[in-house]
């Protein structure tokens, strides 16, 4: 052990020895306490010197070396410290030291151990290395300074290049000058060209010149000539002048001659007329005696007249002497011819005084008409007298002509005709009496009808509101919950509250009807829709008990036809009811058949036939009649109030129908109408009963105007239960008040309401508010109230009390939705968006916002453009492609100014190619279109701009 | 030796609105004085006051029918004063138009844009210079 130990520390010692790297070991306080060689060589002192000297004496900087072995004891080890041995000789060694503490058997730090290594050559590579980068960087700075010399280098030939350039303008610009001086000389050489042309004109002048004076020459002679040509005509004319008075000697001469001719020939004619005028004596007298001969023709013919006549006539001389006379006359007066003549006229009279009046009358007037007297003969005998007088030729009064005219019978007649005349006054009086009295009647009668129909529309007011009370409620409470007895016992108030209200609307009908207003409608309708769902009605009703029901259509009519299919309900639900009703086995057929057809309209059939009791003959008339049932008994037997078939002979009717019944005792009855209907392309699609709620219009406000606290309540429930929003005005002031504060969609409007009723109210809705929210009337009276009065004040439609949900909900949307749509409408017009489609960035920044000049600027573009568009467009009319070109070339540059979008700019360059190739293509027109709208924006838009900018200022 | 005037500008155009932008555009830029014309004729007629520049416009024909066209314009303007430059304006940028100005001898051709200003004015400036390199040469060659 011991050997080996030793073996060991003395192989140890000899690598340490052996190492080149100087090796020392320091105690704690930094002694050396051993070495190897290598340090002796380091340091050059021997070993024994170096024992127990201090570690750090041996370096250059004493200081760190210590501090390297105190690093050393602290930290355990310490590596790579530079530091520098000096030698004995003085030689400085650089070295790295690293160190480390060594330890005994028992872990006790005995001292420290430290190696150096040499480092001499790596500081000189280091330090070679440094000055590498040193010059590196001297390099780079070099570099840089050669680029900068280069792009200085490159600055210097670019501005020679320049320099040259300039050099070359100028020999251009001198070029240019030589150029222009060869112009010079050119103009120079041309002027001179041009005077040779003047010197050249001027030889031509000259010649002229002289071509003109031997011009005047000429001239000279030709005068000359002329003279001689007036002297001739000067002796030609004096020639003339003498052979013209011979003339004029001649003419005299003739004048002369015929005159002489003139005046014999009017000898002659003055002869000529001699002759005429003695045949015309002639040709007169000839007439003379053909008159004479007439006259006298005429005179027997007027004899024989006046003899014939019956009437007596008389002549009378001025004297009053009878002078002639006729048969008649004889035979009145009884005395011969003969004897009367030359008597006095008046003698023949009963009164002759009256007589003689009568004559001279007729002698101062002329005449005298219907004169009466009496004829005094064997029987007095009245006549009435003419007479006139009567003249010759000469309008001589040669007496008068008297004729009587006798009127016993007349004078009889006119007695009897007095007395009927009194009769008939009295009679009138009694007639006039009687007629007093029936107008009294007829007043009497009409207040009552308008009584009567003033109770039945109260009583229908005052029977309805609490029937519709009844009802309402009643189908209110239904929908809760209820237990069976409770629910069997409401179906019956509800039954019997409906079999009410029908009774209560069959006798409103029939009210209306004799009040003469019942008015038909002429709505579109589908015939065969509608009957089927008439007699779905009846089927529970048939089928208790155990009858058949048959219906019969024909297919052939029209689907849709114009009629008030309410009505047709009515009358065929009374028939089929009526059918139903008597009949206790068997079957009901109800057939529909078209009868005639032509192109506006059909006839069409509707029978009912039943298997029932069957009717009398006899009673067939009374059971028209109001109230009337068969017999007395049916009523008890069957039921009934005797109302339907008179209510169905009052709606056909009017209708032009007509209805018959056959019937057979025991077998049964048919009851036959015949109604005519027009036809209609309308296809109307009809909302019928069955609506569903419709969930997307839900909130709907509506206005209640209603007085009833009954009513209120009813209408509350129903509108809840559809969901609508509602507030209830208890009259129509009051709903004024609330329309003030808050909108509606729609108004419920009772019409006979305190303070304001319902037509006061819409009309001050209507005009005052100028509202036109939709407004519904509800009315229990349905008689009086005319819808068109309801119409007049603006409502936009009516609902009788008691109300029917399903009708009410139905009106109100169809009058909420309407306004929803209109108001989609308004919205979409209003949102036209307005782009822009001018930019006046460009000018703004132009005229660096200078309103005065932006102005002029806008000015002059809004009074230019609107020729040019007007051009353009003309243009295009015309075809007229050199002008379209121009115009639209013209526009070009404004559309950049103005900021327009450089679309529009090629649409103008691609219609200027076209029209400068004079090539028409379809799309032309619609861009020229296009580029004049977008340019009447424009203007628009700076018209807008341009007042901007002047308000602005 | 230059004269520090005010430069004399013609500006003819049909098209007013064009006319009043270039006017302003000037009137920004150093003192020219402007004369604006709208036909041909107009220009014509006042030649007489010596421009120094004339800016003409190609179609001056747009909507009179009778009017000169710029080409026209352009000859009158040669015959009266061959030394007045004249600038071709058109909103055409067909090359043949050009050269068919420059054969007439205009002294440039421009189109029609927001940039025409500027190359007008540089155009003007090049003007300027080349009189000056003129009037220069044409001193010292009298000194010869």
């Amino acid at each position: 052990m011991e050997r080996t130990k030793t073996h060991n520390s003395l192989y140890a010692s000899s690598l340490i020895e052996a190492s080149l790297d100087p090796l020392i070991t320091i105690s704690i306080d930094g002694k050396i306490t051993d070495m190897n060689q290598a340090k002796v060589n380091i340091t050059g002192i021997e070993r024994e010197q170096l024992i127990g000297k201090n570690f750090c004496d041996y370096f250059t900087e004493p200081k760190k070396a210590r501090e390297v072995y105190k690093e050393v004891f602290a930290k355990g080890s310490v590596t790579d410290i530079p530091l520098t041995f000096r030698h004995k000789s003085g030689k400085l060694t650089d070295v790295l030291f690293n160190g480390s503490v060594y330890k005994d058997e028992n872990d006790i730090v005995i001292g420290a151990v430290v190696i150096a290594r040499d480092i001499s050559e790596q500081k000189w590579a280091i330090e070679l290395r440094t000055a590498n980068k040193e010059l590196a960087f001297q390099n780079d700075e070099k570099e840089k300074r050669a680029d900068e010399l280069r792009i200085a280098n490159k600055e210097l030939v670019f501005q020679n290049n320049e320099k040259e350039k300039r050099a070359n303008e100028l020999t251009i610009a001198n070029k240019e000058l030589a150029f222009q001086n060869d112009e010079k000389e050119k103009r120079a050489a041309e002027l001179v060209i041009a005077n040779k042309e003047l010197a050249f004109q001027n030889d031509e002048k000259e010649k002229r010149a002289n071509e003109l004076t031997i011009a005047n020459e000429e001239l000279a002679f030709q005068n000359d000539e002329k003279e001689k040509r007036a002297a001739e005509l000067v002796i030609a004319n004096k020639e003339l002048a003498f052979q013209n008075n011979e003339k004029e000697k001649r003419a005299a001469e003739l004048d002369i001659a015929n005159t002489e001719l003139a005046f014999q020939n009017n000898e002659k004619e003055k002869r000529a007329d001699e002759l005429g005028i003695a045949n015309k004596e002639l040709v007169f007298q000839n007439e003379e005696k053909v008159k004479r001969a007439d006259e006298l023709r005429i005179a027997n013919y007027a004899r024989r007249l006046i003899e014939a006549s019956r009437d007596p006539l008389f002549t009378i001389n001025t004297e009053g002497k009878i002078t002639d006379m006729n048969e008649a006359s004889v035979k009145i007066i009884g005395i011969s011819r003969e004897k009367i003549i030359g008597s006095d006229f008046f003698d023949y009279f009963t009164n002759p005084q009256k007589a003689r009046e009568v004559y001279r009358e007729v002698f101062a007037k002329g005449f005298v008409a219907d004169y009466p007297l009496t004829i005094k003969d064997h029987k007095l005998t009245d006549v009435l007298f003419n007479g006139s007088v009567y003249k010759d030729d000469r309008e001589n009064v040669l007496g008068i002509v008297v004729v009587a005219r006798d009127i016993t019978e007349q004078k009889r007649i006119e007695t009897e005709l007095i007395e009927a005349k009194v009769f008939a006054e009295l009679a009138t009086e009694i007639a006039e009496e009687a007629k007093s009295k029936a107008e009294s009647a007829t007043i009497i009668a009409e207040n009552a009808v308008k009584a009567k129909q003033q109770f039945l529309s109260n009583m229908s007011h005052e029977i309805r509101t609490p029937m519709n009370a009844i009802i309402g409620f009643t189908k209110v409470i239904l929908k809760t919950e209820l237990t069976l007895k409770q629910r069997e016992y409401l179906q019956a108030i509800k039954l019997s509250g409906d079999a009410l209200i029908v009774l209560i609307n069959d006798i409103l009908d029939l009210a209306k009807v004799d009040a003469g207003k019942m008015i038909f409608e002429q709505t579109p309708f589908k015939m065969e829709v509608s009957i089927s769902a008439m007699l779905h009605l009846f089927e529970t009703k048939i089928q208790e008990k155990n009858l058949v029901l048959i219906k019969e259509y024909d297919k052939k009519i029209p689907d849709v036809l114009l009629g008030d299919s309410i009505r047709l309900h009515q009358i065929i639900l009374n028939l089929v009811s009526n059918a139903v009703k008597f009949t206790s086995k068997g079957k009901i057929t109800v057939s529909v058949r078209l009868l005639s057809e032509d192109d506006e309209k059909v006839n069409i059939e509707f029978s009912v036939t039943d298997t029932g009791i069957g009717i009398d003959n006899d009673k067939i008339k009374k059971i028209f009649e109001t109230f009337s049932q068969a017999s007395s008994g049916t009523s008890r037997l069957y039921g009934g109030t005797g109302l339907g078939l008179s209510i169905v002979k009052q709606l056909v009717e009017p209708q032009g129908g007509k209805i018959e019944v056959e019937s057979r005792i025991g077998e049964g009855s048919t009851f036959r109408f015949i109604l005519p209907f027009l036809k209609t392309d309308i296809i109307q699609e009809i909302e019928n009963e069955i609506l569903e709620i419709d969930t997307e219009i839900k909130n709907i406000k509506v206005l209640v105007v209603e007085d009833m606290a009954l009513n209120q309540l009813l209408m509350k429930t129903l509108l809840d239960d559809f969901g609508f929003d509602r507030d209830i005005a208890s009259n129509g002031k009051i709903a004024i008040e609330k329309l003030e504060l808050k909108s509606y969609d729609i108004i419920l409007m009772d019409l006979q309401m305190p303070v304001m009723n319902g037509f006061e109210t819409t009309e001050y809705i209507r005009n005052t508010m100028n509202s036109r929210i939709p407004i519904i009337a509800l009315t229990a009276d349905v008689t009086t109230v005319d819808l068109a009065k309801c119409k007049a004040v603006g409502m936009n439609d009516y609902i009788a009390k008691p109300v029917d949900e399903r009708l009410l909900y139905s009106k109100i949307i169809s009058l909420v939705k309407k306004p929803v749509t209109v108001k989609c409408h308004g919205n979409e017009e209003l949102e036209i968006s307005k782009t822009k489609c001018i930019n006046l960035n460009y000018i703004i920044h132009l005229t660096k916002s200078d309103p005065k000049l932006m102005m002029e600027m806008i000015t002059l573009y809004l009074e230019q453009t609107p020729p040019l568009i007007s051009a353009m467009k003309q243009s295009l009319q015309d075809k007229d492609w050199s002008l379209l070109h121009k115009s639209v070339h013209k526009m070009i540059p404004s559309f950049s100014i103005m900021g327009i979008s450089s679309d529009f700019e090629i649409m103008a360059k691609k219609v200027q190619e076209y029209a400068s190739t004079q090539q028409q293509t379809d799309g032309i027109p619609f861009l020229v279109l296009q580029i004049e709208n977008v340019c009447n924006q424009a203007c628009s838009e700076l018209e807008e701009e341009l007042n901007k900018i002047k308000n602005t200022k | 030796m230059m004269k520090t005037e005010k430069i004399k500008l013609f500006l003819v155009d049909d098209d007013a609105v064009f006319l009043k932008l270039l006017e302003i555009q000037f009137l920004e830029h150093a003192d020219f004085a402007i004369e604006t014309y709208a036909t041909g004729e107009l220009c014509m007629k006042s030649l007489s006051h010596n421009p120094d520049v004339i800016i003409l416009d190609y179609f001056l024909d747009g909507i009179e029918k009778d009017a000169m066209n710029g080409i026209e314009t352009l000859d009158k303007i040669k015959a009266y004063n061959p030394d007045i430059p004249v600038v071709m304006l058109s909103s055409q940028d067909k090359i043949d138009v050009a050269i068919n100005c420059m054969h007439h001898r205009a002294f440039d051709y421009v189109v029609k844009s927001e940039t025409a200003f500027v190359r007008l004015q540089k155009i003007i400036t090049t003007i300027f210079r080349y009189k000056k390199m003129e009037k220069e040469l044409k001193w010292y060659m009298e000194r010869m």
